[in-house]
């Protein structure tokens, strides 16, 4: 797209910097930082791009199509693919294709994805065939994006923000992301108990052992282990929308070669004697009879051997499974087996181990010797990725189309038998290219469009619809929040019960607990912790971690430190005596219980070392053993998507490692607050870790709050809202963005009082808010009530000026439908001049040119019909034209975005806030020389707020912010105001404000004692008040007024968006009513309560006036005679008027009126009445409903 | 008249003068008379800003607005402005505002054609009328004041290569009230003369510690002690900010009435910063005068009510703007 104001065609020398440039060395900001934040986001996608798509296609199962005629079979089968990166599709084909040219074209940034397609006749070579799946959306700083690895420069030069961090998608020209989302950790068996279960069928209990088991494509399968009362226990799993139930026998025996004595010992050997001291245990003779029942279950079928199991298996499953018409029963089974149960382990021998350990586990808590695992608590949660959402969802539209095109094949070869040439690969693909490969691609697209997922079968997901979100650029904060936050789910959100929003102490450090919405989704979005990451299939130094690898270092570590493997299966006990070690949800062996802690030490210890092979992100879940508590063992997760965050490790060699850990193990760990405090730790349980920073489980918008730790917390979470709603400098690259709507602060400062995360972050990049002088007395009136004064004459220097930008994108190609030939042109009418001050002769308005609502700023013209169409100003107020973007890809164009630019400077009833969650609303502009004035300095404040802000709010954060910054103002220097700071390790304590006389030996007490000093340094009343003068009468003000810098932030909610007036105007053509909606200026509804109060203060006139007068006022022709309004009609004039109106009043033009029904004109009187109710009384004869008036004439007066 | 035998007579005692900041003494008035004063100074004393500007070419980073508020607020030279007209009353341009009685008509033109970052400042702006130039400008080239080679002049807006900036601007006479621009004063602002009296005989009962930590109550240095005879004594009285922090102090020692502090309500002391626009003892000076032609306006009016309309210049004052 080229630009309209600039006639520079080449312009993008204007960017080329050559090194030999010495002046110029503008420092970029170093955005490390940031993009750590939006890592998950870019490594699931780099990681879909680097194995995902590959190990997703070898994971759909091929297709068998049989031509009976020939005795040939054909399998279909996916190969190797390609993506590549985005490039310009037409004229410029190879052209790569830059995301900001996606954001004005509104196109969509995605590269071409091809597959191979392999089709092999009886098991002979495959031949290949490439097919195009249509494009995929690229992630932005993903690998395939041209912006990876490209500097602040390089991305200056490609029109992007210097501190661009990628993430999200462009899909038809907006900036869309994959939200995360809460799953169920995957292959961790949770015993859960829901009422739900008993309705599965007769017999069952309400509790079972759930596991969602994720195969290494991301796709999973929740299996249930259903405890019935009979005691035995069937494994479910869904199959198409069904649930099928498997007594858990069956699959036991299906999956290796094993007998009773085995099934019986390694079930009941969890109970030793010595363990059932505890009240409610049960002996081994319970857990006996269950494994009877649930063996006997097995017999009673009379299935003996495996391969038994497994046909019985298959014959049920042989109608289920799709395109397994033809296979025996025994590889149904298999299939069932493979593609059901535990799908994320391969071999029998696990799977059936797991499922024992599963057995053993749910017992356990039918037992109560283990409690429930509580499912809303973040210890059982993993996230789900962008790039993992789009791996399954790619593998089920592309195994779809597989199946398509089995069925297609399928149906050929039935309906035209031999004449198809089956064995032709040709004739072949000729039918299958009546699938269209390219919806692939399209799929995708409108998945990240809509963000609702088109599947059969449901991916295992709870939710179908709201996965993506725009990522509105509003301010920065918002931006990046949108990365950072962490959905429960939508199931949740309709959910009654409240227990999922709450906030559990298991959280900590990975979920904010400041940063959520009030209201509807209060504690279902949340968001991650400012050191919260997420694992991923990257190491740390970015090279694909290999799980195999690391499994067996894992395994021979363990096994060096006493774990015995489960391989050759020799023991036979369970807890307490040893304890079962599970990674990954395979059980790999069962270490005993008084060796378990030293390994664990052991681990963690080659967890913190490089070349230890044990990846530093290992989560090394050891639950003790306990009475009733959770299910012990030892849980190992080396898997990705788990939350992990950073904790110095306190070893004994006291170097300070930081060590990844997670929301599974944290419950049982002893980590102590970073002062180093013990908070009633003991030396038998001495602290194995420490926080790094006690701000570390604030989210980065909560981190930004100054003095937080000082305000009611209900506030900090209002600042979390308003920060995100706040006009800020959006964007640094404004010129080139095209976004629908843009807030832009034109006169952005930097707060005096910031803390650590403002720098850590770069938020001076993208400023939000102004230092305003803010008195805090209640002066003229107009500060009643959370409104605030602001001065006139600060916002005429500029203070919060503001302007929104808008974006009109005139497509023609769309109005005038997808035909070849261009009917349609931007042109101006030669006929029509008034159009020229607006529209030049391109049809386009001129680059800089003030508009007025309702004036014409593009014409069109229909080259067929020679028709113009203007299209004109809408809203209320002036724009200035601020470019105009001419798409080039056609000749004449057919595309234009032109952007408005509207002023928005403070006026009454915008809406500003503090950062402490004092918002208010601007009731006057007030003259400078009315406002009161500091008799020393002369200072006017620029802004006036009433006391009473603060004693029921309790941000004392505010008032803290407004005397730091008047230290920080008079000493020249910024003030550090980041939260908990005596919370904070103390070797690398800093004072607040870095003074040059620096007293450590004295610790202040409390922060006034820090900032009051410095005031008085400088001649001011250390409290912060001062004396003022009225700016009126220039008296001194009887109190001393508490007056100081405050960092002001300008909310979004104007009153020119919201303003509704109206006198006459548009009205509703049905009922003659006011129409509603300020769009289409309309009123406000005077509604029934509204009415009920004129009625009580008898105001009655008032009450016709508006209900009536101002409304629907008509007046109807009623026929005295046969007291209808609907029967009446005009008489044409053309009759002989004369004697007729002769009766009537001969006043002008009146017509002549009669009844229908009475054939008479007689009894025709006139009468006022809402207009509704002729509606209504023709609405009622529509029912055959007949009403009559009864007229007669007023006691009073005449009509 | 009545009034007449409390007519008073102010005096004026300037104490410090500088081009742009002004120290001065008023006294034997009242509050009413300081404050009207001050107000007038901050938002009636008539300078001239740019009013209306015509952007020709922007291809600047800037937008056409933020250019046009930026050049508003340079403060110009303004020492025309008392005898120049408002646009809305100007007869010979029909308040049209562009002819030479009440307008000046600014020029800028500048493009970027090398590699380096330039910037276009107050300097850029060629005045057509010399006595009025921006503020920096003036004092550049009357070498006062200023040390020339620290003054760059006012930024308007930053350039890169092809970048460029033309515009026609005009500059129009108006008053503070009107909009801040044409505010004269930086800061006028005017404090009570403060009498302090030490009672004595109730501070030598004090030990000098404690003297000391009296004195030291105060933010600001008012009191002071004598080396020699530790009698506590006012250094400055005029640095009180009537804070009362000594007086909370002593109270605080159970020593209530240590010392008294009164303001003078007679005697003023004036601090007025200038913008540049017009020297800080020309704006004085010419704020009596405007609050001068004020009450003119007023007595003129108490006796017709038709008088009113016939005040032009004046009857804007009085209605304000």
């Amino acid at each position: 797209m080229d630009k309209k104001p600039q006639q520079n065609p080449n312009k993008s020398q204007y960017y080329k910097k050559s090194e030999n440039m010495p002046h110029r060395n503008r420092k970029y900001p170093n955005c490390e930082n940031l993009e750590e934040l939006l890592k998950p986001h870019v490594q699931s996608f780099d990681h879909f791009i680097d194995i995902g798509i590959e190990t997703m296609l070898e994971n759909i199962k091929p297709v068998k199509i049989t031509d009976k005629f020939t005795n040939t079979t054909l399998e279909i089968k996916f190969g190797t693919h390609e993506l590549s990166a985005p490039q310009k599709g037409h004229a410029a084909i190879g052209q790569r294709l830059l995301p900001f040219e996606c954001r004005q074209e509104k196109g969509s940034y995605s590269g071409k994805f091809i597959v191979e397609v392999c089709f092999s006749y009886n098991g002979r070579v495959p031949l290949k065939e490439k097919f195009k799946f249509g494009q995929l959306p690229i992630m932005l700083k993903s690998k395939l994006c041209h912006l990876r690895g490209a500097n602040a420069e390089r991305l200056v030069a490609y029109r992007e923000e210097p501190t661009e961090m990628g993430g999200y998608f462009i899909v038809n020209g907006l900036e869309r992301l994959i939200r995360f989302l809460i799953m169920p950790k995957r292959n961790y068996p949770m015993n859960v108990e829901r009422d739900s279960f008993r309705e599965r069928q007769d017999g069952y209990t309400n509790k079972a052992v759930i596991i969602r088991c994720v195969r290494n494509d991301q796709s999973s399968v929740t299996n249930k282990l259903y405890y019935l009362q009979s005691g035995s226990a069937r494994l479910g799993f869904w199959v198409k929308g069904r649930e099928f139930l498997l007594p858990i026998g069956l699959v036991l025996k299906a999956l290796i070669d094993t007998n009773d004595h085995e099934i019986y010992a390694s079930l009941t050997c969890c109970y030793s004697d010595i363990y059932q001291k505890g009240e409610r245990s049960v002996g081994t003779q319970l857990v006996g009879e269950r494994v009877k029942i649930i063996l006997d279950e097995v017999q009673g079928l009379s299935l003996f051997t495996r391969a038994q199991c497994i046909q019985h298996i298959g014959k049920y499953f042989q109608s289920v499974m799709d395109g397994m018409d033809d296979e025996t029963d025994s590889s149904v089974g298999e299939t069932v087996l493979e593609e059901y149960i535990l799908v994320h382990l391969q071999s029998g021998h696990d799977k059936y181990n797991l499922l024992i350990f599963m057995l053993q586990k749910l017992f356990a808590f039918i037992d109560h010797r283990a409690t429930e695992d509580n499912t809303d608590a973040l210890q059982n949660h993993e996230v789900l990725q962008p790039g993992h959402l789009i791996t399954i969802y790619l593998k089920d539209k592309l195994h779809e189309w597989l199946f398509k095109a089995r069925r297609l094949l399928q149906d050929e070869l039935s309906k035209k038998g031999q004449k198809f040439e089956f064995g032709s690969l040709l004739d072949v693909k000729k039918v299958l290219d009546r699938n269209p490969s390219k919806s692939i691609g399209t799929a995708i697209e409108s998945m990240l469009k809509t963000g609702r997922l088109a599947s059969q079968n449901g991916l295992d997901l709870q939710q179908k619809g709201g996965m993506t979100v725009q990522a509105e650029r509003l301010n920065f904060l918002r931006f990046i929040s949108h990365f950072r936050s962490v959905h429960r789910g939508a199931a949740f959100a309709g959910n009654r019960n409240t227990s999922v929003r709450k906030l559990l102490p298991e959280a900590w450090g990975f979920l904010c607990p400041v940063h959520t919405p009030d209201g509807e989704p209060c504690g279902l979005l949340n968001h991650m912790a400012s050191t919260c990451r997420i694992t991923s299939y990257f190491d740390s130094k970015g090279n694909i971690k290999d799980f195999f690898k690391i499994r067996l270092s894992i395994l021979s570590v363990l096994i060096g430190v006493g774990m015995t493997p489960s391989l050759p299966k020799l023991v036979r006990a369970g807890p307490p005596e040893v304890l079962s070690v599970l990674l990954d949800g395979c059980v790999i062996g069962s270490i005993s219980s008084n060796m378990v802690e030293k390994a664990v030490a052991h681990i963690r210890k080659l967890k913190l070392s490089a070349n230890s092979g044990i990846p530093d992100d290992l989560e090394v879940g050891y639950v003790p053993l306990s009475v009733g508590g959770a299910y012990p063992g030892l849980y190992l997760f080396s898997s990705p998507s788990r939350f992990v965050r950073p904790v110095i490790s306190l070893n004994a060699e006291k170097n300070h490692d930081i060590e990844l850990i997670g929301p599974f193990e944290q419950v049982y760990m002893e980590i102590r607050c970073a002062d180093g405090g013990e908070e009633g730790r003991t030396d038998d349980n001495p602290a194995t870790h420490e926080e790094m920073h006690p701000t570390g489980l604030l989210s980065v918008v909560a981190n930004l709050t100054p003095y937080s730790d000082h305000n009611q917390s209900p506030r900090n979470m209002y600042q979390c809202q308003m920060a995100k709603q706040t006009v800020g400098f959006s964007s640094q690259a404004l010129q080139f963005r095209a976004d629908q709507k843009l807030y832009h602060l034109q006169t952005p400062q930097t707060p005096i009082v910031r803390t650590e995360a403002y720098t850590k972050y770069n938020i001076d990049e993208f400023p939000t808010g102004t230092n305003a002088i803010v008195a805090v007395l209640a002066y003229t009136g107009y500060d009643m009530e959370d409104a605030m004064i602001l001065n006139k004459s600060s916002v005429e220097r500029g203070m919060c000026h503001t302007s929104i930008y808008q974006l009109e994108t005139i497509d023609l190609e769309e109005q005038s439908g997808k035909s070849d030939h261009v009917r349609q042109i931007f042109a101006r009418s030669n006929i029509d001049k008034s159009v020229r001050s607006s529209v030049d002769s391109d049809g386009l308005p001129y680059v800089g040119q003030v508009l007025h609502p309702g004036q014409p700023y593009c014409s069109t013209n229909n080259t067929l019909s020679g028709a113009i169409k203007e299209h004109k100003l809408k809203g209320s107020e002036p724009v200035t034209v601020d470019y105009v973007a001419v798409d080039v890809k056609h000749n004449p164009p057919q595309k234009v975005n032109i952007r408005f630019r509207r002023p928005r400077n403070p006026i009454i009833g915008d809406k500003f806030s503090s950062r402490h969650g004092q918002k208010g609303v601007c009731s006057q502009l007030w003259p400078d020389i009315d406002m009161p004035f500091s008799g020393t300095t002369g200072m006017r404040p620029d802004l006036i707020i009433n006391p009473h802000a603060f004693p029921s709010r309790m941000t004392i954060g505010m008032l803290l912010e407004s005397i730091a910054a008047k230290g920080g103002c008079l000493n020249g220097k910024f003030v550090d105001a980041t939260p908990f700071p005596s919370s904070s390790r103390k070797e690398n304590k800093e004072l607040p404000i870095e003074s040059d006389s620096v007293d450590d030996e004295v610790e202040p007490e409390s922060l006034l004692d820090e900032l009051g000093p410095l005031l008085t340094s400088h001649g001011f009343n250390s409290l912060g008040s001062e004396v003022l003068y009225s700016g009126v009468l220039g008296t001194e003000l009887v109190c001393e007024i508490f007056i100081g810098p405050v960092y002001y932030q300008r909310l979004r909610h104007m009153v020119s968006d919201k303003f509704q007036v109206r006198n006459t105007g548009a009205v509703d053509p049905t009922t003659r009513q006011p129409m509603k909606g300020r769009k289409r200026g309309g009123g406000i509804r005077f509604g029934e309560m509204e009415r009920d109060s004129l009625l009580a203060h008898g105001a009655a006139y008032l009450l016709h006036d508006r209900l009536h007068t101002a409304s629907d006022f008509h007046v109807a022709d009623v026929c005295s005679l046969c007291g209808s309004i609907l029967t009446t009609s005009f008489i044409e004039p053309q009759k002989k008027a004369g004697q007729a109106i002769a009766k009537v009043t001969p006043r002008g033009n009146q017509r002549k009126v009669t009844c229908h029904a009475c054939k008479t004109s007689k009894g025709m009187e006139k009468v006022a009445m809402p207009f509704v109710f002729r509606y209504l009384a023709a609405e009622l004869a529509a029912m055959n409903v007949k009403m009559t008036l009864n007229l007669s004439a007023g006691a009073s007066e005449k009509p | 008249m009545e009034g007449a035998k409390n007519q008073r007579f102010p005096k004026i005692k300037i104490r410090e003068m500088k081009d742009d900041y002004l120290k001065f003494e008023l006294r034997e008035t009242d509050a009413s008379m300081a404050n009207a004063l001050r107000r007038v100074m901050l938002a009636e004393v008539p300078t001239i800003a740019i009013d209306l500007v015509e952007i020709e070419v922007n291809s600047t980073v800037l937008n056409d607005e933020f250019i046009s508020h930026r050049l508003g607020l340079i403060p110009l030279t303004s020492d025309r402005a008392m005898d120049m007209r408002f646009s809305r009353d100007c007869d010979a341009c029909d308040g049209d505002g562009q002819c030479e009685y009440c307008s000046v008509e600014f020029h800028l033109s500048v493009r970027c054609d090398q590699d380096q970052t330039q910037d276009v400042t107050s300097a850029d702006l060629q005045s057509t009328d010399p006595t009025v130039v921006p503020v920096d400008v003036a004092a550049r080239s009357s070498s006062s004041g200023y040390d020339a080679s620290e003054n760059r002049g006012i930024i308007i807006v930053k350039l890169r290569r092809g970048q460029e900036l033309r515009l026609r601007a005009i500059a129009r006479k108006g008053i503070g009230k009107d909009h801040a621009k044409w505010s004269p004063a930086a800061t006028v602002t005017f404090m009570y003369e403060p009498e302090i009296r030490i009672n004595e005989e109730l501070m030598e009962s004090l030990s000098l510690e404690e003297k000391n930590s009296w004195i030291e109550s105060s933010p600001t240095k008012v009191f002071g002690i004598d080396p020699n005879t530790h009698q506590v004594m006012v250094v400055d009285a005029e640095a009180y900010t009537y804070d009362e922090e000594v007086i909370k102090k002593a109270e605080a020692m159970g020593k209530p009435g240590l010392v008294e502090i009164e303001a003078k309500e007679d005697s003023f002391i004036f601090t007025v910063e200038s913008t540049g626009a017009v020297k800080a003892s020309q704006l004085v000076i010419n704020a009596i005068d405007v609050l001068k032609q004020k009450l003119d306006a007023v007595r003129l009016s108490d006796d017709t009510v038709e008088a009113d309309d016939q005040f032009g210049e004046l009857g804007s004052h009085m209605r304000g703007g």
